[in-house]
């Protein structure tokens, strides 16, 4: 009755043959998306299980680019110390995923193409400027950056790319849901700066869940950009914060609570970047 | 000796967390047969026609059924003992369906998944009808409920109830302080984690056997039998493990389907429902408006209290017609008021319906008096502790309803030693701080049922037979929810014959093997089935003895039992070995059968003191420290009980900060119709808990024991919604204290 087969191929090379095939390709890595019950699986087809693929696993900071596989696990990115140096806010961002039990299962490349509003690796992504490789829907190679990337194309990723210059060692993520963990974002942020001397250096700043896509939040970044961060300057960015969910979601049911929890995400934001509690004194008068 | 008062684990703890539990959907059986549902979309809808026409066409479908094909007699799905007096306004699939998630048509296939696929390809019209989503619209749908054929009309008031005690507009007159407090409280799932599922098949004689996760096999014997017409003895019902119920499953609701889907058929019916379907097609706690003005005294007196409630129960009748009743009823039992007036309504809407859960009404009832004391001690300047402390029931009060003695109540001492252990005078006094994380503490009395007295037909038989091995089997219609009570009862058997825990064997409840019991509900598993197995445990011990005496040529009265032996002073026989000798003389095994009738109904006390810690900028709250002070009698296993009330904090927390399944006011939908949607209190939320008990014993108690299962939850959410509003100075009293609620009424 079911048409639908399942493949797991363990090499590029049988990978492209499945893409070339004259079935209709879906894919599939962790399922924490595609298999949760209130979806419908495709009923016809290949279904591709894209873990059996050593090329599309693994976490290289050893080169100028960071390079990771698109099958590889929130577990491993959270893991990766090489990562963690280099960019902590998407192993921040990997850390704050679902479950220990999702994070074991979930993918880098599985959350870009899911491409929720609230998806958490995305906005640290494209703060990093992420490029990603991958093949088309016919088996060529291409590359994108991801902020052209649209979810539903077809293209198979196999590798996300930041490159050298998209990213900083002072970067951060915070998340705000409706509880601790295991929550989907109702908010979240990411940021990435050069902090010198209690300033912030060429901050730049991207939201998710505000938008159907994640939003560069221009306007704020630039208010704290090479000033000393003092409470007026943080009250300043966080009325800057405000104004933006005003921009972005007006009307909404959400808003008059997102203009405001914003804030407390913005104090948070601007803590985890610069290692401190969000309890500091710095943070005492800005309320 | 020395069984009660020990922390034992439960006697099938270990079979649980192996998997060796058989639920009931785990056995494989052959030729079993799978139904799934088709369920309404629309919230009021006339079913105009159904064309199964795809359906019946697809490999392994086995038939579809819908309201023209299936018995058409009316039933209450929450009755249980047959003959109940409760409006008989459900179908099993109904002409008229009054919900989204009402049930329109079932398909029997070979597979679950065939029958689901099969579902998707019935194709029906409707003549969708106004829908009534909201109390408010409710009211005006006014009228008699039913009419002159006792057809239900759907017209509101479903139910009332009503109180005038004392002279209230006196007091009024008289008070110092007079505060006014308008409370809401949201509609709440269960979020057991077995799904709703039930197995039926045909047996000898005619006969359908029913196995099902329930609170009540004789329930599900009564629901069924209204519901095919059919008499009840041609129903055999078990109870299989169930994996959480807290109310949820108190009400048969596929077994009526599955039974007669089996005797359609003669397949070996199984009906299991997706989680989804489990939150958009069962029962959820009722929605509650209240108005509570309370006169106060310049003592600190409550001098009258005039309450309106209303009650969503939704689109049947179910049991929410007793809701109105049993808020009273519990709000009574807190404090002595002289002067009282309680207005109570249950509506329909054209929502799901609504069912027990866990304090049936208490958790409603107990958060609007307890924010409304707590706000008027705020406007009138009494510390909370002491407020309550002035008013709360003490030992052998009556109640002003019913009548009823409360028996050992004991809340004043969970008052002082709860406030004490928490360091209450201290912290209330503490600042809330002025930054953006404040502090504040919050504090809430309750009390809770113990068991239906007066209902005339509390009670239960429990026999205890000594086996031919020596062990002891507990026979009662016992229906363990997961919370321990068949491990609570054979500690007190095992207390009574001087047994090991392993000795006992309980076996779960069956309509053809136990007498007659109304079920796991109403707090009344240890203080009204304990009590009947402690006597009868006492009339086996004397038959025992009696027996014994024979063997060993003693005196009755000189034997004692004791570590599975019979003994006196000089001499013991093992029970394996007076089994054994007893059957080699062809005589009967002692075996002894006592009825507890109930003769009381004393009140279980609790006081719960919590810590907030709000998130001013995001409205985010974090509960910090939590204490529970219960009245509980006798602890008969303090690990169980504790366990209880972690439990029971798990889901007052949820109530008071998170939960609400939320009705969408514009298509009758659900919002919280998934895990994904409906947030639960997970482990980061819970705080440190600290329990104290008192135990001062109840006489008409098992060893002085009392209820503690439901109203561990029931003070918890008043005790949060305080606590932040001290933090934070607010008059926050709609439920659940959302992000968002908090954010506005910092705002304003
Ligand atoms: C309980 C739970 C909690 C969750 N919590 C979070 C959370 O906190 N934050 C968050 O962001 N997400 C969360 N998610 C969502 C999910 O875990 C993530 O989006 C995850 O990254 C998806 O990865 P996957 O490998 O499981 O994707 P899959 O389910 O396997 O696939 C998702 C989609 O991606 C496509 N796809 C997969 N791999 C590729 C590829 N290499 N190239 C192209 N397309 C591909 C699939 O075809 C499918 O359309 C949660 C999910 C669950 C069930």
């Amino acid at each position: 009755m079911t048409l639908l087969n399942v493949c797991r191929p363990t090499s590029l090379a049988e990978l492209v043959a499945v893409l070339r095939g004259a079935d209709p390709v879906h894919l599939i890595a962790g399922g924490t998306d595609l298999l949760v019950g209130s979806r419908a699986l495709p009923d016809a087809g290949r279904l591709v299980d894209l873990t059996a693929l050593p090329a599309l696993r693994g976490i290289d900071t050893t080169g100028p680019d960071i390079r990771i596989g698109a099958a590889t696990t929130d577990a491993e990115i959270e893991r990766h110390a090489g990562l963690a140096l280099r960019y902590p806010a998407l192993v921040q961002a990997a850390a704050e995923c679902g479950s220990v039990q999702i994070r074991n299962r979930a993918t880098l490349a599985g959350n870009i193409a899911n491409a929720a509003a609230a998806a958490d690796l995305i906005p640290p992504l494209l703060l990093a400027g992420a490029r990603i490789a991958g093949l088309t829907q016919g088996g060529a190679e291409c590359e994108i950056s991801l902020q052209d990337y649209q979810a539903g194309s077809g293209m198979l990723i196999t590798t996300v790319i930041l490159p050298a210059e998209g990213f900083d060692p002072d970067s951060a993520f915070v998340k705000l849901g409706p509880r601790r963990d295991l929550t989907i974002a109702r908010l979240n942020l990411a940021v990435t700066a050069q902090v010198q001397d209690w300033r912030l250096l060429e901050p730049r700043i991207v939201a998710g869940a505000l938008a159907p896509r994640a939003i560069p939040l221009l306007r704020a970044a630039s208010v704290l950009d090479a000033q000393t961060l003092t409470a007026d300057l943080l009250r300043a960015f966080l009325d800057a914060l405000s104004a933006e969910v005003d921009a972005a979601i007006a009307g909404r049911a959400s808003h008059g609570w997102k203009r405001q929890a914003i804030r407390g995400l913005g104090i948070d934001l601007i803590a985890r970047l610069l290692k401190l509690s969000n309890r500091d004194p710095l943070f005492d008068g800005v309320m | 000796m020395g069984q009660v008062g020990k922390r034992l684990a439960l006697i099938d703890g270990v079979e649980k967390v192996t998997g060796q539990v058989r639920f009931a959907a785990d056995d494989a059986v052959a030729g079993l047969a799978h139904a799934a549902l088709l369920f309404s979309p629309h919230p009021h809808a006339r079913v105009l026609s159904l064309d199964a026409g795809k359906a019946l066409a697809m490999a392994g479908v086995i038939g579809v059924w819908w309201h023209q094909t299936t018995p058409q007699n009316g039933y209450n799905s929450a009755i249980w003992l047959a003959g109940q007096q409760l409006l008989a306004d459900e179908r099993m699939f109904p002409a008229v369906v009054r919900h989204v998630g009402d049930r329109v048509a079932v398909v029997l296939a070979d597979t679950e998944a065939t029958a689901r696929a099969a579902v998707g390809l019935l194709e029906v019209t409707y003549d969708v009808l106004p829908a009534i989503l909201s109390p408010e619209g409710a009211q005006a749908h006014a009228g008699p409920t039913v009419d002159a054929d006792r057809q239900p009309t759907y017209l509101n008031p479903v139910a009332k109830a009503a109180l005038d005690h004392g002279d209230v507009a006196a007091a009024f007159a008289l008070a110092s302080h007079i505060s006014e407090t308008h409370v809401t409280t949201p509609r709440s799932h269960h979020c057991a984690i077995e799904t709703h599922v039930c197995r039926a098949w045909p047996e000898a004689n005619d006969r359908i056997a029913i196995h099902s996760p329930c609170q009540s096999v004789f329930a599900v014997q009564a629901v069924v039998a209204q519901a095919l017409g059919i008499a009840a003895d041609r129903l055999h019902v078990t109870k299989s493990p169930i994996g959480g119920s807290f109310g949820g499953k108190a009400e048969p609701i596929l077994d009526p389907i599955c039974a007669f889907l089996a005797m359609q058929t003669g397949r070996v019916v199984q009906l299991q429902l997706s989680r989804h379907e489990t939150f958009t097609a069962t029962r959820t706690r009722s929605a509650t408006e209240g108005r509570m003005r309370i006169a106060l005294a310049t003592d600190g007196r409550i001098l009258g209290r005039d309450v309106e409630v209303t009650v969503d129960i939704g689109a049947y009748c179910t049991g929410g017609a007793y809701l109105p009743g049993s808020m009273l009823q519990r709000m009574v039992r807190l404090y002595d008021v002289p002067a009282e007036r309680y207005r109570g309504r249950a509506v329909y809407t054209n929502t799901l319906p609504t069912g027990a859960f866990r304090g049936y009404g208490s958790p409603q009832i107990h958060a609007l008096g307890e924010i409304a004391l707590d706000l008027a001690a705020r406007d009138a300047g009494f510390d909370p502790v002491a407020l309550r402390l002035r008013n709360i029931v003490g030992p052998a009060a009556i109640d002003p309803w019913q009548g009823l003695n409360l028996g050992n109540a004991r809340g004043a001492d969970c008052l002082r030693r709860g406030a004490k252990a928490f360091g209450w005078e201290t912290r209330a006094r503490l600042a809330p701080g002025t930054g953006r994380f404040r502090r504040g503490v919050g504090m809430a009395a309750a009390t809770h049922i113990n068991g239906c007295f007066p209902g005339d037909d509390e009670s239960t038989t429990a026999t205890l037979g000594l086996q031919a091995d020596g062990g002891i089997v507990l026979n009662c219609a016992l229906h363990d929810l997961g919370c321990g009570s068949d491990t609570t009862l054979a500690q007190i058997a095992a207390e009574v014959l001087g047994l090991g825990l392993q000795n006992i064997r309980v076996t779960p409840a069956d309509t053809d093997t136990c007498t007659y019991d109304l079920g796991t509900r109403a707090s009344r598993m240890t203080y009204i089935v304990g009590e009947a197995v402690r006597k009868a445990a006492l009339a086996l011990d004397q038959a025992i003895r009696d027996a014994a005496a024979l063997a060993l040529n003693a005196a009755p009265q000189d034997l004692t039992l004791q570590q599975a032996c019979v003994q006196s002073a000089r001499t013991r026989i093992s029970l394996a070995d007076l089994a054994t000798w007893l059957a080699a003389r062809n005589t009967a095994l002692p075996i002894a059968t006592q009825t507890h009738r109930a003769t009381a109904n004393p009140g279980s006390f609790a006081v719960h003191f919590a810590e907030v810690e709000v998130d001013t900028l995001t409205g985010r709250v974090q509960v910090t420290d939590y204490l529970a002070a219960h009245d509980i009698g006798r602890a008969i296993n303090p690990m169980l009980v504790e366990g209880q009330i972690h439990g029971g904090i798990q889901i007052g927390l949820g109530y008071a900060l998170y939960e609400d399944v939320a009705v969408d006011p514009g298509t009758g939908r659900l919002r919280g119709d998934s895990f994904a949607r409906y947030t639960l209190a997970n482990a980061p939320e819970m705080s440190p808990i600290r329990t104290l008990l008192v135990e001062k014993a109840e006489p008409t108690g098992p060893f002085g024991a009392k209820a503690v299962g439901e109203i561990a939850t029931v003070p918890v959410a008043p005790a949060l919604v305080n606590a932040v509003n001290a933090a934070l100075g607010t008059r926050l009293t709609d439920l659940p204290l959302l992000p968002e609620r908090i954010i506005l009424a910092l705002q304003n």
